[in-house]
Parts: C-alpha cells; structure tokens; sequence
C-alpha cells in the first residue's frame, strides 16, 4: 500500500493541474481559424417546441445557400429555448461571449442596446437604409433606439381574430365580429351555451393594445414622453371597460388576469371554450399538429373608432459588437433581407417583413392574406428597454380592475403614472 | 448517528419467544402496515400515472373533460417525436457522463473532506466547515454570473468539464454535511485498533471509515446524482454547441415559445427519469446492509 | 441558519482527542513524520477545500460585492457604487415583504409535514420485506423527477379542468363547479404546497432511513423487554438516535423552502409578457428591477432578470 499522503498530495496536484491546464486553455473560439475561414455564431429560438421545420429551413437550406454564395464563411446556428434566451443573452454579456448574431424578440433589442452590447446597424451598414426602406414601417420602429437603428426586422407577425364555424353557428352568426358592437352582441348571444366570446393570456401591451388602438385610443403620446393623458384617455378607457363588462358578465374566462389554471387559448378555441381569441400565423402549424379536424377562421381584429389595428410582433436580426467578424456577419444580415430567405422563411410559417414578397407569401398559403393586411395597420409596442414592465403594470393595475375593486379609470390612471416614470428614465 | 454505542455493544441473540396473542397482534399490525403504505404509494404514484397515460396522448385528448387515465386513442408518437427530433441519444450521453464523473468525483472528495472533519482536530477546522457550510445557503442563482465570468477565465465554457467542475463544487458542501455526521458515528475503537495494526490514515478512511458509511455514501451518490442529471440552468448558461448540450435543456426545447406539446414533454421527461431511477435501485440495497453489518459484525 | 449545527455532532464522545495523530502510537516519531501527521487532516480536505473556494466562495465573494455596486451587466462596463442602495430599496418593495411572508407560509405548511410523513413512512418501510424496495422506489419516484416537470404536472392538474376539479367535483361531489385554484393567492399556496410535500416527501424518507439503520437494535429489544409500548419505544430509543438526521433534514429542507423557486413561476408565474401561450413564464418573462425574491438585493444587482416569487 503507498503512503495515503503521497497518495493525496497526488490529488490534490491532479486537481490543480487541472485547474491550470484548464486556465491555459481559455480564450479560444475568435470564430477564425488556421484556413482563413470565419464561423459566425447564430443564436436563435427557431426549435419551436419540437416542430423543427423552421430550423431545418434554416440548416439545410438557407445557410448552406449563404456558405456557397460566400466561401470562407460558415454559419453555426445554436437554438436555445425561448423562454431562456435573454437570461443566456445577459448573463453571457457580462462574460463578454455574446455570439456573433442574435434573433431577438422585437422588445429585446432597446434592452440590449441599452446594455451596449449592440452595433448600431444605422452607422455601420453600408445601405442600411435602403434595407430599412423595404421593411414594415411597424416592425422597423421595434429597431429604434436612442436615434439609431440596432437591428432589421428577420420575420414579423400580428395579432387577428381566430374563431371557427363552430363558435358561429353556437352564436348564431354568419360571419366573425367584425367590430366591438359584434363582439358584444355576439356575447349576448352566447349568454347560456357555456362558450365564452373571447379570451385572451393576460393584460400586457401585447393582449390590450389592439383594443385600445382599434377603439380610437393611445398608449402614449408620439414621441414616447407621456402616457398620462393617452393610456387612460377616454378612449383607451371605453375599450378596456368593453372587456371588463365582458369580463363581468362571464364571457371572457379569468384566463385574462393570469389564471395559469384556465385552459389556454390554444386549446380552448379548438376545444370548444372560447369562440374568439386573437393570434398569430404560428397557431395554423400547431393546430394542424395537435387539432387535425379543426378549421380555423381568420379575420381582421373587430374594429371600432379606430378602425381594425392590431399589434406587431416579431424578431429582429442583431449584430453584437463582442463579434469579431463584423463584415462577414452584416453580410449574413444582408442576406436574412433576401427574397430566398423571406420567402423560404415564409413556407414555415415565419412571415415576411418585406411588403414586396407579400403576394408571393399569399401564395404559399392564402391565409397569409389576413395577417398581411393587418400589418398594413398595425403598430408597435413602446420601443423603450423597459417595455417589459409596461407588462408587470398593466397587469398589475389592471386586474383588480376585472376583479370589481376599482374602476377601469383608476386603474389606467395608476399605470400611466407609472409608465411616464419608466418614459422618463428611459431618457 | 448514536450509532456508536449500538454498534461498539455486541449484537443480541436470536429473537425471543413470543406467545400466540403476540404473533395475531402483529399481523393486525403488519396488515395495517401495508394498507397504509399503499394508500400512500397511490398518492405518490397517481400524478406520475396520469403523466405517463398523457404522454401516450395526442394533444387533442390531453385535456379533456372527464380526464382520461387509460389514453384512447393511445399513441407513441411522442416518444417518437422526442426521439427523433433532437440528437436525443447523445444529449443522453452527455448527461449521463456529466452526472457519473460529477458524482464520483463529488463521492470522493465531500468524503475525504467529511473525514478530515470527523477523525482530526485541527487549527481552523470549525471555521472551515462553517464556510463550507455556507454554499447550503445561498441560490445557485445568486452566483450565475460570477460563476460564468470565473468559468470563462478558466476557459471551461461550452466543455462539459465546466459542468462538472461547478456540479462538484456546488455539491460538496451538502455531502460534507451528510457524511461528517457518519464518519463522527464509527466508533473511535475500531480507528485505534487498525492503527496499531499499522495502517496509515488514508487507509483507514478508504479500508474502514468509507465501508461503513455505506447508507450515507449510497445517499450521497443518489442525490448528487441526481442533482446533476437534473440540473438547468448552469448547463443553458456555460453550453452552445450542440454536441454538448444535455437533457434538461434539450427538453425544455420541446417547450416552444407558442404552446406547450404536454404529451411530447411528458414523454422526454419520462425517458429522462428511467437512469435516476436505475440509479436508486442500484444504490438504495445499501441501506439494507450498512452500519449493522460491515466489519462491526464480522 | 444557525451554524451551531456544526457543533451538534453531540454523536462522538470526544472522538477528535483520540484520533491518532493527537496521540503517537509508535514511539520516536522523526521530525518529518510528525510533519506529516499535522499535515494529514489537511491534505484530506485541501482537494475539496480548493475546489469549493474557488468556485463557489469566490463568487460569493463577488455577488455580495455586486450588491453594493448599480451593476452594469457588460463586461468591463464601470459600476457605480452605491452601498446599501439596493438593500434600502428592497426593504421599500412590498413585494419583498409579501414574497417573504410567502416563503414563511410557504415552509410553514410544507416542512413540518415534509418530517412527519418522511419520518412515518421510513418508519414502516424500515422492516425488511420483499416488497419494501418496491415502496420505496414509488415513494421516491417524485423526488427524482425534475422540479420543472412536477410543477407542469400539477399545475396540469390544477388546471381549471384538470384531475383535482375533477376528482373533487364530479367525482367525490365534495364541491360544486371548478375553483381557478392557481389563480387566488390561497389556493394557488395550497396547490404549491401540496407539490413541495409530495415531491420532498420521498427525500426526508431517504434520511430517515439512512438514519434509521443506526437506531441500536438492542436498546429497541431491551426496551420491548421492559414492557415498553411502541410509543414509548420510539420516544426513548428511535428519537434521540434519529434526532441528528432530523435536525439535518429541517435545516435542509428549510433552506429548500427558502429558495423555492421554479414551483412558484410555473403554476402561478404572471400573465406571460409577450407571446401568450408559453406555458413556462421563467425569470426572463418578468424582467423588473423593482422586483425582489427572498435575496432581492444581491439577486437584483447580479442580475438584471430578478424575479418576484409571489404566488
């Protein structure tokens, strides 16, 4: 038997000359390599939950198209879930090992700009504005930050109003609402079946806005100072009063202030429960996946003083300024604005941001029509690195509103207060 | 772990006569025994029987009214899908070597420490152990970012070495904890007398401390092992390539950012539960034997 | 948490003096072996020792520091340093105080049961028997599937249709109509705390078992001899000799209780922010400096993605 000790100063040894063997070797991956070839890192939530068409349009198509056009370049794309991206986004910015390019969420990007982890593609791309020109106006504006632009639009998508002949015939109707007084009649006429006219995830921008606007209201004033005065503005009242009376009278189900025991819309459309809900063009794949017998209804978000307005959403393409191959990545990005990407994107189900590929996106699938046209009008959330506690108050404030312990008024009025602060710090 | 007493006393004889009235008692007892450990194990177990019966669901049945245990129409789609999809198998890969170097070498070195602490006085041990006893305390997620800055520096980014170096580390302070108590419980006796035989320290905690904490290295191992498998979020944060992801993240990527497919992550989930529980199986027969049997006895 | 824990190893009668190297068996030891032998209780902890300093103390280290300072994530970005500031606003956020009076409801209804159930089924599992590997793999199985899948699961079946409704209502007709359990304060803590029961059960069975096997036989025989009952049996012999495992698994499991954390975001986390069927809101849906956990200032400074943990 040897000497324990010697046996544990070995150990001890291995273990520190692993430690140092393991500090030698940091500082790898500058993306180049021995061939003067540079591999840019893509990081991206394109996985879908197990629906992978969107990343195989990617993977084997797209980036090997780009790979052929640009020889010396390689594409690495890395899904991550997206309800952890910007966790890894922000904690591998304080690492300073943020990759090359980024898919973001439309909110995200004044977030990271605000972080300065950005390059502003507005001074570093040559024809950046032409690019920027070809875009929805709508889903641009998600790129602005501070007077520049951080990024391009990749893909967008809005909210309409999805129902199905089901829900019609049960409310005897033989077309979708069209406007608020529809919904509410509608409502009325649903009163007993057990089928509720509406529901809807929870009270944030992205739920409410489309009412708001659609009813002739505002969320702030243009140039992002003030949301007292326009958030709980008459209008922007009226619409949301609507859903509280709706709310009140059980025709939209608790779903709204964050029952996480409610059935989700995605299910509950399908499923019979609800008759209206609004959503984007993912849900078609999904329910073709999990509701194969379901035939979806689209139409344009019930109008009312404001017409039909509905919201942006989306991702945007963003280079960060830790990547160390920023020509060759802005080339990628150049090529994200292409016909051959928009339109392949489009055939998964990822809609265009270019208006021009709009009839070739019809094409591919007439449903598309629906969204494209709501684009036309629809606006964005408030391009402000905070916008994600607009959410936490307005969810916040307007819940006990719902809930009958104050008015819708109040409410508003609390929010906006709150929101002119985050406005004002945003500055 | 007033072990020490009982097991320095000599084991008793065989069991005593007991009359008739004793024995009937007993198996009231035992039967009551019985219906109360499987009332109990039908709580434990009716959850996990609804999720393996939604995992052979196809979505449109997963929330039905009335609920559904036996699925109908039964599919294995899911499983397909979870396994077909992704690269599955080598994320299991991953996982699973990540988990059995991070337990053995965690095994190893809280045990050495645990010993250290149990057998020696030293200068500083009780402050040592207080710190140590620290990493209880504080959330993992309090330290991601100082961690991810450290493991960067270290170069362990993207590697599984980075998850297993902070896997071990993390765990240390719990098994130390769990073990000390143990090793403090093995009567001082038997040390002295192997000592005279002439065995050298290291000997003494490999030949007789660790045979008989083998209850409380077989805890050790089932928990660190499955504190590894399981674990997320370190794994998301320091791992990109994809040849290096593991199984927690890769089935949180079955959770997509528009809807939830509860059969597909049921069934990803189940498939990543059957190591843990071969695990147990494997190390939980070492509670049966253990401290009352060992060198004590024989 | 009290660190006298430490010095609760009540188990050894002085067993640090009679360690060998306190007293040198062998006469005439050389300078270099005496060396050695002091050097022995440290070249035992010094791989472990090591590693834990560096990467977790380390970072400890730099976390705390963190929270004195208004945090700019990006590297080599200069912080500003603000002492207690972010202490002092944390102690301002009602949320702070809500979520931590959560967490004391929280291990309040969840711990205690935790023990007693844990400790009452080790007790009956404790006997050998065919089939008691068996009960203690069902029992167990909970504690070895994932904290994110269990909490899917129950808020699954807590959903508004979902099996405890169902069972309930249509089934045991104990109540009319479905409750939104995940949506009330109450009854969404009843809904996480019966999960942190379930699932914790099987882990402080684990101890208990572990522990159980140390319990002397003899003293449990000698007692039965005395004509002690069952009761009595267990206060005077099974008790104290667990009562170490016990200790250990209260502290553990009130530590646990403390950072609980994905159960809480998956069955109860806000209306999502964005995309409204994600069913997993985590930590980056609620982005909010102004919103705390029960170590809000150190988490609010490391990282900008803080989130409140109150159901």
């Amino acid at each position: 038997m040897k000497r324990p000790t010697s046996i544990l100063a070995a150990a001890s040894a291995t273990v520190a000359v692993a430690l140092l063997a393991a500090g030698c070797s940091s500082g790898a991956g500058g993306g180049g390599s021995d061939d003067g070839s540079v591999t840019l890192t893509f990081w991206g939530s394109y996985g879908n939950g197990g629906n992978s068409t969107q990343q195989d349009a990617l993977n084997k198509t797209l980036i090997p198209a780009f790979e052929k056009e640009n020889p010396g370049i390689k594409i690495e794309y890395v899904d991550i879930p997206y309800d952890d991206l910007l966790q890894k986004l922000t904690t591998s910015a304080a690492g300073g090992e943020l990759p090359d390019l980024v898919r973001a969420d439309l909110g995200w990007v004044p977030q990271l700009a605000d972080l300065g982890v950005l390059v502003p593609l507005s001074d570093k791309l040559d024809g950046f504005q032409k690019l920027a020109d070809a875009t929805y106006p709508g889903s641009l504006s998600t790129n602005l930050y501070d007077g520049k632009y951080y990024g391009l639009p990749l893909d967008t998508n809005t909210r309409v109003l999805i129902t199905d002949q089901k829900a019609l015939d049960a409310a005897g109707m033989s077309a979708p609402p069209a406007t608020f007084a529809d919904v509410e009649k509608m409502a009325d006429a649903l009163q007993g079946t057990g089928m509720s006219v509406f529901a809807d995830g929870g009270l944030g921008g992205w739920n409410l806005f489309p009412w708001m606007w659609s009813g002739g209201g505002e969320v702030t004033n243009d140039d992002l100072t003030k949301a007292s005065g326009f958030l709980d503005g008459s209008k922007s009242v009226a619409a949301v009063q609507m859903l509280v009376d709706l709310y009140k009278k059980g025709q939209i189900p608790n779903l709204i202030t964050g029952n996480q025991g409610a059935t989700g819309t995605s299910d509950g459309l399908p499923g019979g429960q609800y008759a209206t809900i609004l959503d984007g063009p993912w849900m078609k794949g999904i329910w073709s996946g999990q509701y194969p017998d379901f035939q979806p209804i689209y139409a344009p978000v019930p109008a009312g003083d404001g017409g039909s307005v509905s919201v942006v959403g989306g991702e945007d393409i963003v280079l960060t300024n830790s990547s160390k191959n920023q020509d060759a990545a802005m080339k990628f990005i150049e090529f994200t604005q292409t016909e051959q990407f928009q339109v392949e994107m489009a055939k998964t189900g990822q809609m265009t941001v270019i208006p021009a590929f709009a009839d070739q996106q019809a094409a591919i699938d007439p449903y598309y029509e629906t969204f494209s046209t709501q684009l036309k009008t629809a606006k964005s959330r408030l391009a402000i690195p905070q916008s994600s506690q607009v959410d936490t108050i307005l969810n916040t404030e307007l819940t006990p509103a719902f809930e009958g312990s104050t008015t819708v008024q109040d409410a508003l009025t609390k929010a906006a207060e709150q929101i002119d602060a985050l406005l004002a710090d945003g500055k | 772990m007033t072990a020490a007493s009982s097991l320095a006393r000599p084991a008793p004889g065989g069991p005593h006569s007991r009359g008739g009235g004793v024995r009937a008692r007993r198996s009231a007892a035992s039967t009551l025994r019985y219906a109360a450990l499987i009332a109990g194990a039908v709580v434990m177990v009716t959850p996990f029987v609804y999720m393996v019966s939604t995992s052979f669901k196809s979505q449109a049945y997963v929330l039905t009214v009335p609920p559904q245990f036996i699925p109908n129409p039964a599919t294995t789609d899911n499983y397909t899908q979870a396994l077909t999809t992704q690269d599955f198998g080598l994320y299991f890969l991953n996982s699973a070597v990540v988990a059995v170097i991070s337990t053995a070498l965690s095994v190893l070195l809280s045990s050495m420490m645990a010993y250290g602490f149990a057998r020696y006085r030293f200068p500083g041990r009780e402050l040592i152990f207080r710190i140590l006893l620290i990493g209880l305390v504080v959330p993992a997620m309090m330290l991601i970012i100082p961690q991810f800055v450290l493991a960067k520096n270290l170069g362990l980014l993207d590697s599984l070495a980075g998850l297993v170096v902070f896997y071990v580390a993390g765990s240390l302070a719990l098994n130390t904890f769990l073990l000390r108590g143990f090793f403090e419980a093995i009567p001082e006796e038997l040390d002295q007398a192997m000592q005279v035989d002439g065995a050298g320290a290291f000997t003494r905690y490999w030949r007789l401390a660790l045979p008989l904490a083998k209850p409380a290295l077989a805890t050790a191992t089932i928990f660190t092992f499955l504190a590894t498998w399981d674990e997320f979020v370190w794994s998301l944060t320091i791992i990109n390539s994809p040849a290096h992801r593991t199984l927690p993240v890769a089935i949180k990527l079955f959770q997509g950012q528009n809807a939830t497919q509860w059969g597909l992550v049921f069934a990803a989930s189940l498939l990543a539960v059957i190591p843990v529980v071969v695990v147990f199986l494997v190390f939980q027969r070492y509670f049966v034997q253990g401290l009352t049997t060992g060198a004590v006895k024989g | 948490m009290t660190l006298t824990l430490a010095d609760q190893d009540v188990t050894v009668p002085e067993a640090d003096s009679a360690s060998g190297t306190a007293r040198p068996v062998r006469p005439a030891p050389s300078r270099s072996a005496a060396l050695r032998r002091v050097a022995v209780p440290y070249l035992f902890i010094a791989p472990g020792v090591l590693l834990f300093a560096v990467a977790i103390l380390y970072p400890i280290v730099q976390a705390v520091t963190m929270s004195f300072f208004d945090w700019k994530i990006v590297a080599g970005a200069v912080s500003e340093w603000v002492g207690l500031d972010n202490y002092a606003r944390a102690m301002a956020d009602p949320h702070f105080w809500q979520s931590l009076a959560n967490s004391g409801i929280y291990m309040l209804f969840t711990v205690p049961p935790q023990i007693v159930l844990g400790l009452a089924i080790a007790l009956l599992l404790k006997r050998k028997s065919p089939v008691q590997p068996l009960f203690r793999v069902l029992y167990y199985l909970p504690v070895v599937t994932s904290w994110v899948v269990v909490s899917l699961l129950f808020k699954y079946l807590f959903a508004d249709r979902g099996l405890v409704n169902f069972t309930l209502g249509d089934f045991l007709h104990l109540m009319h109509g479905d409750v939104s359990w995940l949506s009330g304060r109450w009854t969404a803590l009843i809904a996480i705390c019966a999960l942190g029961v379930w699932k914790g059960i099987g882990w402080s069975m684990m101890i208990f078992l572990a522990a159980l096997q140390g319990v002397p036989q003899s003293l449990e025989e000698a007692a039965t001899m005395d004509g002690a009952g069952r009761w009595q049996r267990f206060r005077a012999v099974t008790l104290p000799a667990i009562w170490p495992a016990a200790l250990f698994v209260t502290v553990m499991l009130v530590i646990g209780g403390f950072n609980v954390f994905t159960s809480v975001l998956v069955m109860t986390g806000e209306a999502p922010a964005d995309r409204p069927m994600s069913s997993s809101p985590t930590c980056t849906r609620r982005r909010s400096p102004s919103s705390t956990s029960a170590t809000a200032p150190l988490w609010r400074s490391s990282s900008p993605c803080s989130c409140s943990c109150s159901p």
